[in-house]
Order: C-alpha cells, then sequence, then structure tokens
C-alpha cells in the first residue's frame, strides 16, 4: 500500500511520515492515527516528516495544523520537517502559514526539537 | 504518441489524486521547472475537490496552449453543480460555503497566471486556469 502513514516511535517522539501524494482519506486517518498513538505510546512530541510530499493543498495543510493543535492540548509538540522548496513557495503564496506549527528544516533537527519539555503556551 | 489535450472525469475522492498525477505529468512534459509543476498541481488539486465536494462530479479538460511565441498549459474544471451564488465572494480569501477554510479559489488564482469562472445558480461552474511558461 503505498498510501500507508508510517509511525515509529523513535525514544519518546513518534515519527510520522506521509506518503508522497495522499488522498484525502489518508490525510484524514492522520489526524486519528497520530492521535491514538500518542495516548498508546505515551510520546511526548510528534515529528511529521513531509518530506516526499509533492503537493500540500489546503485540505492537507488544515489537517496538519488541527492535528499538530490537538496533540499540543493533549500535551504533546508537533514539528513538521522536511518541507520541499517548492512546497513552501505554494504554500506561501496560497496563503498558508500553517499556524504557529513547529517547523525543521530535517527530522534529525524535529527529532530533537519535539523530545524536548513542550513549550507553554499562554491562552490567546 | 504524446497527446497535447485531454480529459478527466472527476466522481470520486480518488479522482482528485488521478487529477493530481494527470496535471503533474502534462505540466513535466511541457517544460514547467518544479516550481511551476507544484503551483499548478496544487491548483488543480484545490479545484478538483471543488467539483467533488460541491457538484459531487464533474470533468477535468486540459490541454497545451501556442500563443506567439508562448507556450502554456490550460486547466478547465466543468460541473452541474449547484453553481456559485457570489463570485465575488467566492473568490475572498477566508470565505467558505462547505466549512473549508475559504483558500481553494483565491489561492488557485495567485498559483496560476489567469483564472475565469463562468457559474450559473442551480446549473453549474466551469473555472478555466492558464499557466504559460517563462521561456
Amino acid at each position: 500500500m503505498d498510501h500507508a502513514i508510517s509511525v515509529v516511535k523513535v525514544r519518546q517522539v513518534l515519527m510520522v511520515t506521509m506518503p508522497p501524494d495522499p488522498d484525502d482519506t489518508t490525510v484524514t486517518a492522520l489526524q486519528e492515527k497520530v492521535l491514538n498513538a500518542v495516548e498508546r505510546y505515551g510520546a511526548r512530541g510528534v515529528v511529521l516528516d513531509i518530506s516526499a510530499v509533492e503537493t500540500l493543498d489546503s485540505f492537507f495543510a488544515r489537517t496538519v495544523s488541527e492535528t499538530a493543535q490537538m496533540v499540543s492540548l493533549m500535551g504533546g509538540r508537533t514539528v513538521v520537517a522536511g518541507m520541499r522548496p517548492a512546497v513552501a513557495v505554494t504554500a506561501t503564496q496560497i496563503g498558508l502559514t500553517l499556524g504557529n506549527i513547529e517547523t525543521a528544516l530535517t527530522t534529525e533537527r524535529a527529532l530533537e526539537l519535539a523530545a524536548a519539555e513542550p513549550v507553554r503556551r499562554k491562552a490567546r | 504518441m504524446t497527446s497535447s489535450a485531454g480529459e478527466l472525469a472527476i466522481q470520486g475522492e480518488s479522482d482528485i489524486v488521478a487529477a493530481r498525477r494527470t496535471v503533474r505529468d502534462a505540466a513535466a512534459r511541457l517544460g514547467f521547472g518544479v516550481t511551476d509543476v507544484t503551483r499548478i498541481v496544487t491548483a488543480a488539486s484545490e479545484l478538483a475537490r471543488n467539483v467533488f465536494k460541491y457538484a459531487g462530479e464533474g470533468v477535468m479538460r486540459w490541454r497545451y496552449l501556442e500563443e506567439g511565441n508562448r507556450s502554456g498549459l490550460e486547466l478547465q474544471f466543468v460541473d452541474q453543480g449547484p453553481g456559485i451564488g457570489d463570485i465575488g465572494r467566492a473568490l475572498e480569501e477566508g470565505y467558505s460555503t462547505g466549512g473549508g477554510l475559504g483558500m481553494g479559489l483565491p489561492g488557485a488564482r495567485r498559483l496560476m497566471d489567469e483564472m475565469e469562472i463562468q457559474s450559473a445558480t442551480g446549473k453549474g461552474t466551469t473555472v478555466t486556469l492558464k499557466k504559460w511558461r517563462r521561456i
């Protein structure tokens, strides 16, 4: 199955790898899969590796953004890693900001960030 | 033989993926760079989803354009759905009647060089997009 989302636990962090061109069902499944895994493994953070992702449209971006927010409510930290240059250009042009999600250039750096203590944000 | 035009039925959610693949292939063959290919495919993804979400089904057509010494790609999304009541508002950022972000149409317009919307309430919508290749 080339649409599968892979979730691997590394130390206290869940490494979630997105396939290059996921359909909407796969993108929606990401949310539940990640939240369940955070609870089951007592993960401290989540790294969302999108380095293979070729198209980040508004639906995909919204799901990523919401998932990060939900993980945050559960006390975890989400770091989006590996966005391709062309995807970053397109996302900015479309006006996608990904909210206040943390990002990292590489999964290694993202892993360090996600394993750190969650940042306490004041309620807005 | 490689074709310079094509058509794809949008009838299910998986056809959004099919539309992205078709457009990616067509844009790459025309010689667009990776950033422009990503822009065009992202715009196509937004519009294919709109067809599926609002009309249930429709058609995507694509063709190569030649005009003087420039070439480009035209995409057309046609449906017989409910139509867009207020095109002006639909092009406003953050406006959505479908519970989305309201970024689909305005986003697609910014990613492409030209966009034209024809819509009649109760009859359907046709969105035509063009991207020219910089030489």
